[in-house]
Order: structure tokens, then sequence, then C-alpha cells
């Protein structure tokens, strides 16, 4: 095996559907990009098939200095099977230090699938990534224990360290494009060889109200929640102030709201211009979820709950009266 | 009738004095939850303020002011109550123990705690558990203040086994009409001393005093417990098990029934469809909900048996094992939400909380789904089948409330009048308030209800103290 | 007859894990372990696949003595055996290590058709172990499984609704498979008394890192786990916002309506 300062470059794969790029793999270029800087590697964007100019033009703002442009068989639509194979296949050839991969469903498939394979770390879900000049290794940094926890994890021996990141947890903010260079690969996965068919998709009929990733205002509510019943209130409050209504992990888990109302670390992470929480306890994996938020409003019953340390104004009280009086307000 | 003065302006700013502004709320201030409990089908009626006391002092010098000026007083807790108790129906003040929510301290060699009226039951229950002590009576709704069980006698799910609030209350503090502070029982077990006036305030709904401080006796907690679920073709061949289950020699800590359309409701309401609906290839149409403890696993497993012969015996489908706090905590929320997911569902809603003797549950259960059929108002029930404490729901979304409260109280009549028949008791855990003080006078008789009368008297000679409940 | 597998860990009930405010470490004691939520799920999906088509289910867990009781759990819900791996060396092990031990000591239990597991974990969360069992067990991947809808035995196929970002898949893979579900439709059940009674006294097969043959030393535990976690810390308490209190609920809520007002 080889030296792991041996290995060089960091790695963001560019997950696409041949129209549009997932923003993550955006997000996950320009945090890569400064991890770059802080170790004197390259960036590069690895993007299977065709992409349009203004796409590519995207991830080139994001600092890009090599594009690997992957052509061959078997990724006409997404698979485990050819994508680990092909970055079994890329990563023994070029041997980069790093591979980001966008935390979505996908991503979370065919990630933890390839290091297994190559065989090297995976971690997912990190909420902060710290290049250590010291030992050379990037620090995953997560919440762990349902929150209570932050963890550092590392790949201290093996490359490259590869890595799955939620949607949202870094921002698109690209710094312009740099001199970059292509690499053009071809790889054929035989198409019998992929074990798994597509039959049928259907397009989620829109439901507005389930993307929360963008509103502008969220009334997001906790595990103080007393019940179903409690909850027609605080959607008509989200509506009054045009917002989406949200909630923290544990209003799922109890079966009261979808999934994808889940903000936090293993949900979705969201940048409102207002976030207001009701009867959120506070937990570091809910509380990633909307760092980024202009104004963070919190109200729950009890003074000592930990979602005060990270609101800008907190209000004790009781929250379905609480949500009553701003209905009346609003 | 006795008449009430109005609170003066003068007296409010007296009463804002001792208080503070943050802990009085007078005129517009009073918030519109102190105007109701969660029946508000008994209408509605705002107090002239409300203290938010935290002491026994506060109390006593409330009521001397109170006392003097005949304002009525009527104590509050948390306002979960289902029969107008803590209602304000003459005005006054509204006194709300919901800040004397301290426990106090633990006595562990008496087995004893010591505690303000405002904790709310969880809260206590949580905390004897982490003191490896179990407070035994477990009323559905666990957000109740436990000055407010006591003044109700709450009995709830476990009292099967091991009693109701009486049982656990040995001694308090009370402040009397006057604002005079006494003291009532003694941390012992066993008294022969006089009148029992700490048992007369038990359950007195805050009209002869004010309770402002509790001890409670405490038991070790049991080792283990399993629940079962035992479901049944229908209601009928439910209740027939229970007697069976009774003599098997248990000792269960509580045996609830349900009925298909509440779970039903309850998985929908809370998303998690932790009761099967079908077994062993046949629909469930109702359940018996059976909690064993013991001290060891083989101990429960011999208990367990011996259920199972009976379910056997008794017509059960099958008898489903609860072993694990995922499952516990799973089930048992569902049977606790029962009534948050009646009140979620229906706009108009009445209640009865009677109590029959055991064998006659599905009889009278029978007979009130058909009289309620006749006058065409939709019934859902649900209760402690161990002690026939029956929990019947009126309902009703597109009716007139008129309309709506004029069929019930023909439905209420007859039922009350067959739950008396039945040798039954007009409430079990609920109480009287003023919502079912006509049905009380009529199952008591004239003699024991003028009784009742005298004593309030004895205690509350102005009948300042939650006026219009009860007897009065 | 198909052979299922199902792989499940114990895990602390975090929700009850504090953090000692002094020291920042975590309390452990007096937490209960419990069967991972999601792969009791997992479970109820493997056994209504038995139920449809026949076999046998087999549990299988990596972990400490104790986590024999979520084995007994899965055997009370419906598996058929029960299968504990325990050993010193397999301590601090990672997805990857864990992974490798679990896919060799299966080898002793035949050929598996189905692998079904949790999503994830509620202690760990990483929710990498599916993809990587796959790996190891060299099957195709269903995560995010709604619904299964048929399997082919004929055609060694499985078809199942899958439930993603944009829209519901409807996808078919080649056996060996390995599933994730989503726990919607498919609630754990309660066992009977006559199940629950024989989970209690049922064998348990149990394996240590010297009857698994041929296990590589250096691929399990801690020498076998890529990733290290070099350090915890408490999570940054972050900066106390302003409490609003104007003495009264009311004027408090028009304060907060007012900031509201403001950003909008």
């Amino acid at each position: 095996m080889k030296n792991k300062s041996e290995y060089r470059d960091m790695w963001v794969f560019i997950q696409h559907d041949g129209k549009t790029v997932e923003p993550v793999s955006l997000e996950l270029c320009c945090e890569t990009r400064k991890l770059c800087d802080a170790a004197g590697e390259k960036l590069a964007a690895v993007i299977v098939g065709e992409l349009s100019e203004a796409e590519l033009d995207k991830v080139l703002d994001c600092g890009v200095d090599k594009l690997i442009r992957v052509s061959g068989t078997g990724y006409d639509y997404l698979n485990v099977d050819a994508y680990a194979n092909l970055f079994t296949v890329l990563c023994r050839k070029y041997a980069p230090s790093a591979v980001m991969v966008g935390g979505t469903i996908f991503g979370r498939d065919f990630a933890p699938r390839f290091a297994c394979r190559l065989p090297t770390g995976c971690t997912s879900d990190a909420t902060e990534l710290v290049y250590d000049a010291n030992t050379g290794d990037i620090e995953f940094v997560e919440p762990a224990v349902g929150g209570k926890m932050m963890a550092v994890i590392t790949v201290p021996v093996m490359r490259p360290q590869v890595g799955t990141i939620r949607p949202g947890t870094f921002k698109y903010a690209p710094t312009g494009k740099r001199e970059w260079s292509v690499i053009e690969e071809t790889v054929d996965f035989p198409v019998e060889n992929i074990r798994t068919r597509i039959l049928d998709f259907l397009q989620e009929e829109t439901d507005e109200s389930l993307n929360i990733a963008d509103a502008e205002v969220i009334v997001c509510v906790g595990n103080g929640l007393k019940g179903a019943d409690a909850l027609p209130r605080y959607r008509a409050l989200a509506e009054k102030l045009g917002g989406k209504l949200a909630c923290s992990r544990p209003v799922f888990d109890r079966g009261l709201l979808p999934y994808k109302l889940v903000v936090g670390q293993s949900g979705v992470v969201v940048k409102p211009k207002v976030y207001l929480a009701f009867g959120v306890s506070g937990a570091i994996n809910h509380v990633t979820g909307f760092t980024d938020s202009d104004l963070v409003i919190a109200v729950n019953s009890d003074p000592d709950a930990p979602i005060f340390n990270y609101c800008d104004y907190g209000l004790v009280g009781d929250m379905d009266e609480v949500c009553e009086m701003m209905l009346d307000r609003s | 009738m006795v008449n009430y003065n109005k609170l003066t302006p003068a007296l409010a700013e007296e009463l804002g004095g001792l208080l503070g502004e943050k802990r009085f709320q007078y005129g517009d201030a009073v918030k519109e939850a102190y105007s109701h409990d969660e029946m508000p089908i008994y209408g509605r009626f705002m107090p002239e303020a409300v203290c938010l006391v935290e002491s026994t002092e506060e109390v006593s010098a409330i009521m001397k002011l109170c006392h003097e000026n005949r304002i009525p007083v009527t104590v509050r807790g948390a306002g979960t109550g289902l029969v107008g108790g803590c209602v304000p129906i003459h005005g006054g003040i509204v006194l709300s123990t919901e800040r004397m929510n301290k426990i106090l301290s633990y006595d562990m060699n008496n087995l004893v705690v010591h505690t303000q009226p405002g904790v709310l039951l969880c809260d206590l229950a949580a905390d004897a558990l982490a003191h490896g002590l179990m407070y035994p009576p477990d009323p559905g709704e666990k957000t109740a203040t436990v000055g407010g069980n006591v003044s109700t006698n709450a009995g709830g799910m476990r009292a099967v086994k091991y009693g109701v609030t009486r049982d656990y209350v040995l001694a308090m503090t009370v402040v009397l009409p006057n604002g005079e502070v006494m003291k009532l029982g003694k941390t012992v077990c066993k008294t022969s001393s006089g009148y029992s006036l700490l048992h007369l305030m038990i359950g007195s709904e805050g009209t002869l005093g004010i309770i402002t401080e509790l001890t409670l006796k405490l038991i070790p907690k049991p080792v283990m417990d399993v629940s079962l679920i035992l479901p049944f073709q229908d209601i009928a061949t439910a209740i027939a098990s229970v007697p069976a289950i009774k003599l098997a020699n248990l000792d269960p800590q509580s045996i609830e029934f349900m009925e298909r359309d509440i779970v039903d409701s309850s998985a929908a309401y809370t998303g998690n469809a932790v009761f099967p609906t079908t077994v062993n290839g046949k629909s469930v149409g109702a359940y018996i909900l059976v909690t064993l403890v013991g001290d060891s696993e083989a101990e429960l497993t011999l208990k367990m048996d011996r259920l199972g012969q009976v379910a056997e015996q008794t017509g059960a489908y099958d008898v489903l094992v609860v072993w694990t706090d995922g499952l516990k905590k799973d089930v048992w929320a569902a049977r606790s939400a029962f009534l948050t997911v009646i009140e979620a569902e229906t706009r108009l809603l009445d209640e009865m909380d009677v109590v029959v003797p055991v064998d006659r549950i599905a009889e009278f259960l029978v007979y009130s789904h058909d009289v309620a059929e006749e006058y065409g108002v939709c019934l859902r029930s649900f209760g402690h089948a161990g002690d026939g404490n029956l929990h019947i729901y009126c309902c009703a979304n597109d009716m007139d409330e008129a309309e709506f409260k004029g069929r019930v109280k023909a439905i209420m009549d007859k039922c009350y009048a067959k739950c008396t028949e039945f040798e039954g008791q007009v409430s079990g855990e609920h109480s009287i308030g003023h919502a079912k003080k006509a049905y009380l006078r009529e199952s008591v008789g004239e003699t024991a209800y003028g009784l009742m009368g005298a004593i309030k008297k004895a205690f509350d000679p102005d009948g300042i103290l939650n006026p219009g409940k009860v007897c009065n | 007859m198909l052979n299922i597998l199902v792989c499940v860990k114990q895990v602390p009930d975090v929700n009850l894990v504090k953090i000692d405010p002094v020291t920042g470490s975590l309390i452990r004691k007096g937490v209960p372990a419990i069967l991972n939520p999601l792969d009791a799920n997992a479970l109820e999906a493997a056994v209504q696949m038995k139920e449809q088509y026949g076999g046998t289910v087999t549990c299988i867990t990596m972990g400490p003595d104790q986590a024999e009781e979520a084995l007994r759990e899965c055997l009370a819900a419906g598996a058929d055996k029960a299968v504990l791996l325990s050993d010193r060396a397999f301590a601090n092990a990672d997805t990857l290590a864990t992974s490798y031990v679990i896919a060799s000591a299966a080898k002793l239990l035949g050929k598996f058709d189905l692998i079904f597991c949790g999503k994830e974990s509620l202690d760990g969360a990483t929710g990498q172990m599916a993809s990587q069992l796959a790996e190891r067990f060299d099957a195709s991947q269903l995560s995010c499984t709604e619904e299964i809808l048929s399997l082919d035995e004929a055609k060694k196929t499985i078809t199942a609704r899958r439930e993603l970002e944009k829209g519901v898949e409807t996808a078919q893979a080649q056996l060996p498979c390995l599933l994730t579900v989503e726990k919607t439709n498919y609630h754990p059940r309660i066992p009977n008394l006559k199940s629950w009674k024989a989970s209690r006294t049922a064998e348990i097969l149990r394996y240590n890192s010297q009857t698994i043959p041929g296990l590589d030393p250096a691929q399990i535990g801690d020498p076998g786990s890529p990733t290290k976690v070099p350090r915890t810390y408490p999570p940054e308490a972050g900066s106390k916002g302003v409490m609003i209190d104007e003495g009264n609920l009311d004027k408090s809520v028009e304060k907060l309506a007012g900031l509201i007002r403001e950003v909008l």
C-alpha cells in the first residue's frame, strides 16, 4: 500500500440527472475547495455523462482545478453497481486523498459500498470539515448519540477519505473559476451486470408544503407538541406568515408529521429568514439544521431548554398559548 | 342563595399587592382558559381575577380577604377536569395552584412524599420512580395536578390492584374558608381517632377547604411488569372474561377494556397502529388489556400461563405479550390518548363516568348504546374493566348545540337511572362539579344529600368556596 | 423457500442518555439497551416475506452478551433462528469491520436470498451498514423500501416500491438482495404468549473470533476499522438568546410579533 502522502487531490462526485446538478454537489465543491486550499491539494469534480455548458459553469465556478469526465456503458440511470465499480476503478488509478459525495439517497447507497470495496473508511453526515495540517487528515465533525455529543471522525491511515454530506449542510458560495484541466476517462460497466432495474417512477405530486428547504419562514414544532390535534394552529401560523410547517425528529418518530418535514442533521437543512421553534428542546442534531437562519425565535415552557442557547430571542411559555396569541397578531 | 360581592378595584389592588403583578390577573388580563375545564359544553364562566398562589400563607391571606368581603373562591389545578369542578360559575376569584408545583421531600423510612398540590401527576410519578418508589394511583390524565387528584379522589388504571387516591393520602395542610390553616392526618397508616376530616376533604372538590400541602404514601416499585392484550370478537365476550381473570389469582395491576373504533381512532391520531386489528385471521371487535407485576420473570411467566388458560376458556383470539419497554410505551400511549382522540374528533362532547358492578359492564354498555342510538347521538366508550368504571362519551359534530344538549340530557337521564338500578355510582373518578349534581342527588337520596349540605355548611358557613358545586 | 437474514443491533436508548455536566462524558449507566427501533421494522418485513413465500428468518447481531435480549425480542416477533457474534476482539468496530464479521459468520449459516437491516441505528445513525453489508454479501440493494410488491422465485427477482427524494420508484432487483425498509408499512408485531415463551428459552447460536473460520484478525475490531474517533466534546452551548419577558405573556408575544414583522 502507498504511503498516505502519495494520495493527492480531493474529489467531489457531481450528481446530476442529465439536466441539472444536485445543489449538494455544488455545495460540496465549495466546501472542499477550502480544504484543498488548506492542504495544498487540487479539487477535482467527477462528472459522469453529458452536462450542459451552463451547469458545467456552475461546477467550475466553485474553483475546480480538474474535471474528470467519465463516459462508458452502465450509467444511463443512477445505479449502485456501475457507480460503485466506477469509483473503485478511478480511485485505484488516480489515488485521490478524499472523495466527497452528496448525502442523497443514491449517494448514501453507493459511497459506503465502494469504500468497502477499496477498502477504506467512510463517514457520513458531517456538519463541519476541518483539515488538520499536522496529520494531513480531514476531521469530519458530526453530532453523535442523538445530538448529545460532537464526535470528530478521522481516517488516519487509509485513503481516500470518503464522506457523504447531507444536502444543505454547506453553502453554495462560488469563489470563481480557476484554470482547470480535463481528464477524459472511459469505464465500461456491462449493462447486464446491473442488478437493479427501474420499472416505474412516479414524480411526487408536488406537495409544496413538504418542500421546506427553501421556505422563507419556518414554524417548527418539537416534542413538546401535545398531539395531532394541536397541529392545525401551527400550520395556520405558518401559512399566515407565508411559511411552512416543519418539525424536529421526535415528532416524526411519534408519527405526527412526515419525514420530509424533519429539520436537522438526519433531515432537511433549512435557511429561512425566520425560524420559529415551538416546544423544541434543542438537541444539536436538530440545531445543525437551522443554524443559517436569519432570525431564530424559540418558545418553550422549560426555561432551561437548550434551544434557548441557539436562538436570537427566547420566550418561556406554553407553546399552544403563545401560538394562539401569535395567530391573533399575525 | 347567598349573595356574593363583586371584587372591587380596591380589593383587587390589595390582592395584586399580595402576589405581585406577574401572579395576579384582573379584569381584561384574565386568561380565557380559566373560564372552563376540558368539558366546555357545561359553559364558560370568566373569573373576576386569577391568583397564582405559591404558598400556604398566601392562600390564607387571600381567604381572609375574601371571607371578610364575601368573594367566592374557586380552586383550580391544571384545569383538566370534566365536570366543571374548577369553573367559577358564581364569578369571584380563581385560585390557581399551578405554581405550587414543588415536590418538597421524601421520607424513605416511612415511604411518603411531601408535595405541593400543583405538582403534575406525571412529574410525581416519574420522580417517585427515580427514587425507586411508586405512586400507585394512575388516572389517565397525567397532566392533572395531584391536588386535583385528591380533590376528586381520582382512580385510574391501577385502582383494581392498589385502590384509589384516597388510599394514598396520609396527611394534608388545609386552608379553611376563613383563612385559618389546619393540618389533617399524620404520617402513619392507621387511625381510629374520631371523624376523619382528612377523608372528608378527599373528593370534596374544593368546596370545604383549600389543600396547600400533601403527604402521600408510596410503595416500593414492582420489580417487573408485563402487559397483555387479549383480543375478542366483541365487547360482550371481552367483558365476560373479566370475572374469570379476577378469579385466576393474578392480582393484576390493571384490567382495561377498549373497543375497536377507539383503537382505530387512536392509531390514526398517534400514527402508531400498535394494537393489531386482525388476529389469527379474525377481525377484532374489542380488547382487554391486563398488566401483571411480579418479582421475577418466572413468576410472571406462571401468571401469564394462567391468564393464557383463562383467555382460551373465555374465547380470546390470542394472548399478546407486551414485554419490551418500547412496546409498553406504545401500547399505553395509545391507551392514554383515548380521551384526547375523542376530543380531537368531536365538536360537541359530553361524558358519563359511571361505575357499575363488573359483571354488568357489558349490559350497561349495550343499554347506553341503544339509548344513544334512539336519540341519534354517537357514543364512544372505554374504561376500567377491572373495577367497572366506564367512560362513556356522547359525541356529535353536525348538530346544533342546544339540540345536542337536549338529546344528551335525555340519554343521561336514562343511563344514570339505569346505573342507579344496577347499584352503581354516578362518578368513579371525574366527580360531580356542577354538571352532575342532579344525578348525585337522585342517586344518593334526599337524606344523604342533605347531610352533605350540612357538612358543607359546617366547613364553609358563608358558602364562598367553589359555590354551586357538588351539593350546594 | 427463502433464506432470509436480518441484521440487528442493540443500542442504548439515546433519548435517555445524559451528559455529565462536569466531565462532559456520556452517562450510560442505567440507560436501557433496546433493539434498534428501525431494525424491528426490518424484521417485520422479513417475517412477512417468510409468511408469504415460506422459508426461514435468521437474526444476527454483533455485540456483548447482553445483546442476547435483543435477539430474543426478534425470536418472539417471528424470527426462527438467532445468532450472536460476541468477542472482545470485535469491540470498537466501525461499519467496515462490523460488516466483515457479520458477513463472515453468515457464510456458516448458508446462502441468503434476502438480507434486511434497519435504515440506520439510533446511536450511530451513520446509515452505512446497509450498503457495506450489501457489498460484503455481494448483493443488490434496495434502500428506503416503502413496500415489497412481489418476489419471483423462479427468476430470482424482488420488486419493491421505494420512497425517494422526488418521487416513488418501483424497482426490481436480483436476488440476493439487501433491503432497508421505511416504517410506515412494517409495524413490528406484538408476539403472542406461545412465541414469546419459546423465545425466552430458545437456543442462541454463538460465535466468536475463534469459531468463525478464516477470520482475518486485521480486519476485525479496532485494527480492522479505518475510521477513528480521536475525540468527542459536548456541543457548543451557543450564545444564549435574548429572553423576552415583558411582564406578561401578552406583551411578550406582542414584542415577538414585532420582531418578526421587522424581518419579513
